[in-house]
């Protein structure tokens, strides 16, 4: 009896200590657990777990687990969130699929903790400043989409060959929500619309996020006497939309429509969204996708039957980003700031369609100047923003809703599926 | 003011208690993560008695706290980001401004009461709100905020030492002043401003008094805030959401009492992080929704009634 419980309680402390000898790796999410694109962001990171996993584990045969942080979209519940995944759950690494102002909010938490973390959505430009300011203090951070700089510089692009040459459009009215990310795309476009695009800014109408009647707005719009309306919306775009519709506005309206990044749009609008096109940042709805990604998105559907039904850009971004994370981590032989980054600034995953270069998930070196904005970007997912399109992808593409419910890419032309068109109650010019 | 030995006993055992809290993070009896929750729950704790000692008190309910922490918080993020000021000035230099702000709320208290003040003191919030991201935006950071504000510690337990210092002595000071003869005058007023100034009491300088104070907790909080989060963004700090919190955590701590907003402000900022491993999302702030319901309505005077109670039947049983 007592051999039998001393070989037990050996064999206890076997597995005990074989337990702890192989610990797990810890991600931790954090993003907005009721949102569409917080949504994509997490469920991007949890098919590349499951499938680092299956292929046996990190860094010697560590699993990986993900512990979530719900930021509700509030800059105040983001910095709690933080703490709680640094110092309650001890992450090894955190994937963020946070709005721009929350991401600001917990990054000092960040440079404290100095925890590996990659953003899927921010875009803000103002963030890969930091990096420039501050290379070691931000050297755990990464952002795997292009900044919003880049995207607007590539929409100004889209201005210039399509709305200017090919619809012959000279002016335009913005109509932009009263919100952080409504101020800082319309600043961008409208600074650089008339000089290189040689479209001429009428006015600027702000609007309040909660506006339920938009047909005033829209009149003023009208009476403005601008070719075409410039949107900028990330919350309730769906409102603006089909408003836009039911109202028959008798003006082209492009920009930026958050809620029409999702396959969703159609149902959210009632099918009253036809006609709109946005800014998208890649891949978006409509894109063609290279076999990975699309590896990726059966997957995605095979095991989600909630909305998002297909994911956000952030999605792949997650999706591949964690991927790259855990590679760097492989590589540095822990999750420590600068080794990790270190390894974190090599990765470089190309995906081709076709034989061309489709989509690229590789960073910016820290010296490299990018040539149409002269500027450089470290720590920023690549991207490029001149045809062909060789180094990397576009920084964004320009989607567009037909009045059918199907969308596709209007540019940039090499990547278009098909032609940017006017919603057919709209007169041409 | 009536001070006995076991006031000065129960301060003591509460300021001893909290500052030894790290102690029980490096023993091992508390998470890692628990002083950062206690941080926040000490600003909130001092919003939570700057409320009080207005709304508790004199009756005059506000629902734009905001705009004084605000000022606070805009008022130091500015002068030391934009102006290069000292911290050790700017925050004074903040504190200042906000009780000018109070005095700016003062003016319509001296005409209105009741639900229309309260309207007011929203419009105060709404007005602040909009003003930030247009006026000067170069200065305000705009609808996007500032962040890269310089932090005062860097830490957890360093953060809580200086949070909480703050904090028991904004809430021992306000609790003192509430003591004296001005603060029973404060409590008349909320009961009966008539019979105040009937009384021969000047109910303005009264009113400016509270004003005063209370903006000088609010722009004090507000402002080490700040430095605290290294970030400041429009949005989260003139939420409505923000204004709700503040006032349930006193109304649900006990208002009128400076030790209930504490309980309070502790109370729901510990429930909220208890949630969040078994419910990570929106699910937990119902919860907490209910369970603040149902604590007020089984003791609308809240959590400081209940513990009061609670002691005394102790003290009559013994």
């Amino acid at each position: 009896m007592t051999q039998t419980f001393k070989l037990l309680l050996s064999a206890s402390a076997a597995a005990v200590l074989a337990t702890s000898a192989i610990a797990d790796v810890k991600i931790g999410f954090i993003g907005s657990l009721s949102s569409d694109t917080g949504l994509s962001t997490l469920r991007g990171a949890e098919i590349a777990i499951e499938e680092l996993n299956a292929a046996g584990g990190i860094m010697g045969g560590q699993k990986i687990t993900m512990v979530t942080a719900d930021t509700q979209e509030d800059v105040t519940e983001g910095i709690k969130a933080y703490e709680y995944l640094a110092e309650t759950e001890e992450v090894d690494f955190i994937i963020s699929g946070s709005i721009d102002d929350v991401s600001l909010g917990w990054l000092p938490r960040m440079q404290e903790y100095r925890i590996p973390t990659l953003d899927t959505w921010t875009s803000y430009i103002g963030i890969i400043d930091m990096v420039v300011e501050d290379p070691e203090g931000m050297a755990p951070y990464f952002m795997n989409i292009a900044s919003d700089e880049a995207l607007a510089t590539l929409y100004i692009s889209f201005g210039a060959d399509v709305l200017k040459a090919k619809m012959g459009f000279e002016s335009v009215v913005v109509l932009a929500e009263d919100t952080a990310f409504g101020g800082a795309i319309t600043g961008l476009v409208t600074e650089a619309l008339a000089p290189v695009a040689g479209i001429e800014v009428k006015d600027i109408i702000t609007y309040d996020i909660g506006t339920v009647d938009f047909a005033p707005i829209f009149a003023k719009a009208e009476a403005s006497g601008a070719d075409f309306i410039y949107q900028v919306s990330s919350v309730n775009s769906q409102v603006v939309s089909s408003q836009y519709v039911k109202l028959q506005v008798p003006m082209a309206m492009t920009g930026v429509n958050v809620s029409a990044l999702g396959m969703e749009y159609w149902e959210d609008t009632g099918g009253a969204g036809g006609g709109i096109s946005t800014l998208s940042p890649v891949p978006s709805v409509g894109f063609e996708l290279d076999p990975v990604s699309q590896g990726f998105v059966d997957t995605y559907q095979a095991k989600y039957d909630s909305r998002p039904v297909v994911p956000h850009f952030n999605g792949f971004n997650a999706y591949h980003g964690v991927k790259q994370a855990m590679a760097a981590a492989e590589a540095a032989g822990s999750f420590e700031a600068a080794a990790w980054a270190a390894e974190m600034e090599k990765q470089d995953l190309v995906l081709e369609k076709d034989g061309k270069l489709w989509l690229r998930y590789a960073f910016w070196g820290k010296d490299e100047v990018e040539e149409v904005t002269g500027r450089t970007y470290p720590h920023n997912a690549r991207f490029d923003l001149t045809a062909p399109y060789e180094d990397a992808q576009p920084s964004m593409v320009v989607v567009q809703w037909n009045e059918d419910g199907s969308v596709g890419v209007v540019y940039p032309f090499e990547f278009a599926t098909q032609d940017f068109t006017l919603p057919s109650w709209v007169p041409s010019k | 003011m009536n001070l006995r030995w076991y006031h000065f006993a129960a301060w003591g055992a509460l300021i001893a208690a909290m500052l030894l809290m790290p102690r029980l993070v490096d023993l091992g009896l508390m998470g890692r993560g628990t002083l950062r929750t206690m941080i926040q729950a000490c600003y909130l704790a001092m919003f939570a008695i700057s409320w009080d000692v207005l709304s508790g008190r004199t009756g005059y309910i506000s629902f734009g706290h905001p705009f004084l922490i605000g000022i606070g918080a805009y008022g130091t993020a500015i002068l030391s980001k934009k102006f290069g000021v000292p911290v050790e000035l700017s925050i004074p230099l903040a504190v200042l401004i906000t009780m000018i702000g109070g005095l700016v709320v003062l003016l319509p208290a001296l005409r209105i009461k009741g639900s229309y003040f309260a309207l007011v003191t929203l419009a105060f919030m709404e007005l602040m709100y909009q003003l930030v991201q247009v006026i000067r935006p170069d200065l305000t950071g705009g609808t996007r905020g500032l962040s890269g504000i310089k932090t005062l510690t860097r830490g957890a337990e360093n953060g809580y030492m200086l949070a909480v210092s703050l904090m028991l002595a904004v809430a021992l000071g306000c609790w003192l002043l509430m003591r004296t003869r001005f603060g029973t005058a404060l409590w008349a007023l909320g009961q009966n401003e008539e019979a105040v100034s009937g009384s021969g009491l000047s109910t303005i300088r009264l009113k400016a008094m509270a004003f005063l104070v209370s903006a000088f907790v609010a722009g004090l909080a507000g402002a080490f805030l700040v430095h605290y989060n290294g970030s400041l963004a429009p949005r989260a700090m003139f939420d409505i959401n923000s204004v709700f919190t503040i006032i349930v955590a006193a109304l649900i701590g006990g208002a009128g009492t400076i030790l209930g907003p504490v309980l309070g402000a502790f109370f729901l900022t510990f429930l909220l992080e208890w949630l969040r491993p078994f419910l990570p999302g929106a699910e937990r702030f119902l919860v907490y929704g209910a369970v603040a319901l149902v604590l007020y309505m089984y003791q609308p005077k809240g959590i400081y009634a209940i513990i009061e109670g609670g002691l005394k039947r102790l003290w009559g049983r013994a």
